[in-house]
């Protein structure tokens, strides 16, 4: 097997005051793939996000980016970063230009492209993400949702291989996260490779390919999603619970028969009509399952 | 301020090019400002607020809201213009007529030219003047400096805003004292989550490899020499009109 587009290997990092945030921490980012890090509030998620893309230095163990440890040097980090683009949780902190099209023009500047280039970039950047009327309007005029999406524009525009993106559905409404995902699918079907972050884990089971489940600093599981999400064990010590689409999915015997295991709400629906349509189905008896557990 | 921000950014002129704008309001501005007062202030005044609400279709409303405070303070100064004080018999307050004039005289001037300036900032944004403070030689950095903090006076105007609304909420400032405690708080507050802010966003900046310039686009304005010469022709007009009213009125 190849090695993986980015890793982490052995990652120590402590915050200055001895906090330890990440310990002895493994990761593989393979490229192509969907990988959401899933884990409670304040189990060390943003901290490892923050070293891949070199802006945390670890105490112990390294980042490998194409099977080649990534050095710290200047000229490194900016071929690091021109690679892995990582947006904030909080648009404010990553929107610092007075409108839109400019804030969006930052990064690609940077990269020293022509001016005309950077202005086709920043044109097709909004397109893609549905921004376009938002080009001329002053950033702080925007509304929450908004400021999300042109704070994920201005990393797109540097058109980076990985793309990082910390909890970024926190904070939308549901049509702001469907449109979100639209957009992230877009850019994984062009062939982008993405992580993110996030403590839901329906949205990691409706998106991911690979889940790396966090807890206390280290990645305690990563393998396919369905899988991951699957191990009570690993999902209790990481206090997360399973998602009800895939535990309803799993009571009706999907995936059991060799296909894939429905993720969507409307699939998951369906075999459940199905179900309950069909003649002597055990559905009664798993239905008076699933409610007992959540009384 | 918000609400000049807002009509900057939303008026029918807010996309033409600053000097469109610039040129012919700093001629209205001389024109206040060379001619003589009682004939020329007021039709300076009717056409800038002429054009700015005319013309760029900014709400009278918001024009006159935003000349509200030089105009009480120029009224509340000039009664001290229009009077003398004599001092040859003891003490005394006397009426002066050259006062009263040289009161109305500066009055009105002084309304004309802010009602000028009213107009530039209720037209153009604050960006917008950044490629001009760029020509005329202003330091890189603090053009870059006057638009960030431009920038950051929203996320810090937003954060007091909300967090003063939570102080209220739990009577933080029912009484007096509790008031000055609550807004020392949500200052040394704001203080901090400055600095941190500062700290997060260099972080988001780095990710996008910053290296200590911040350069953006600027947004394409075409320039329109017809615009700008149908401007300067009504400054010119005013500048003819009050010169021949001021021969024809004594």
């Amino acid at each position: 097997m190849s090695a993986p587009l980015l890793a982490a290997r052995g990652l120590d990092y402590r915050y200055p005051g001895g906090i330890v945030a990440l310990r002895a921490l493994d990761l593989s980012v393979e490229r192509g793939r969907k990988l959401v890090i899933l884990g409670a509030n304040g189990s060390g998620k943003t901290t490892l996000l923050l070293h891949l893309n070199g802006t945390f230095r670890p105490a112990r163990g390294a980042i490998w980016l194409d099977g080649q440890p990534v050095a710290y040097d200047r000229r490194s980090l900016v071929r690091w970063r021109c690679r892995v683009g990582l947006v904030l949780q909080e648009p404010d902190d990553q929107l610092f230009a007075a409108t839109v099209e400019q804030d969006v023009s930052f990064g690609p500047l940077n990269l020293g492209l022509p001016e005309p280039v950077v202005r086709e970039r920043v044109i097709e950047v909004l397109e893609a993400l549905q921004i376009t009327p938002l080009a001329r309007r002053a950033t702080h005029t925007l509304s929450f949702g908004q400021k999300k999406r042109v704070a994920i524009a201005g990393v797109l525009a540097m058109r980076p291989e990985i793309l990082v993106l910390d909890e970024p559905t926190a904070g939308l409404d549901a049509r702001g996260v469907t449109r979100l995902l639209d957009a992230l699918q877009k850019l994984h079907e062009a062939g982008t490779t993405l992580v993110f972050s996030t403590h839901d884990v329906e949205l990691a089971y409706a998106w991911a390919d690979d889940i790396a489940l966090f807890h206390e600093g280290a990645v305690r599981v990563q393998g396919e999603a369905a899988a991951v999400l699957r191990d009570r064990e690993a999902m209790e010590q990481s206090r997360l619970r399973p998602p009800l689409l895939l535990e309803v999915a799993d009571l009706l015997g999907a995936g059991q028969s060799g296909a894939p295991t429905p993720r969507s709400r409307e699939s998951v629906v369906a075999l459940l009509r199905r179900r309950l349509a069909g003649p002597a189905s055990p559905v009664p008896a798993a239905v008076t399952v699933e409610h007992s557990r959540h009384r | 301020m918000r609400a000049i921000d807002h009509h900057a950014w939303s008026n029918r002129w807010s996309d033409r090019h600053p000097a469109e704008k610039l040129v012919p309001a700093l001629g209205l501005l001389g024109v206040a400002l060379v001619s003589p007062p009682l004939t020329t202030a007021p039709l300076v005044w009717v056409v800038a607020v002429f054009a700015t609400v005319f013309g760029a279709g900014v709400p009278l409303r918001a024009l006159l809201g935003m000349l509200a405070a030089p105009a009480l303070f120029l009224l509340a100064g000039a009664p001290f213009l229009a009077v003398s004080l004599d001092f040859t018999e003891g003490f005394a307050l006397r009426f002066s007529p050259e006062g009263a004039h040289l009161a109305l005289a500066a009055t009105l001037r002084a309304l004309a030219a802010v009602s000028c300036l009213a107009f530039l900032a209720l037209t153009t944004p604050v960006v917008d003047w950044a490629p001009l403070l760029r020509r005329i030689k202003v330091p890189a950095g603090v053009v870059e400096l006057i638009l960030l903090v431009y920038r950051l006076i929203f996320v810090f105007a937003e954060r007091a805003v909300t967090g003063r609304r939570a102080q209220a909420a739990r009577l933080g400032y029912s009484r007096f004292g509790h008031g000055l405690r609550s807004l020392a708080l949500l200052a040394g507050g704001l203080f901090q989550r400055g600095l941190e802010q500062a700290r997060r966003m260099e972080i988001g900046l780095t990710a996008r490899s910053y290296t200590g310039e911040l350069r953006v686009l600027r947004a394409e304005q075409p320039f329109s020499w017809g615009r700008l010469a149908l401007g300067l022709l009504g400054v010119g007009l005013v500048g003819t009109t009050s010169g021949l009213l001021a021969r024809a009125l004594p």
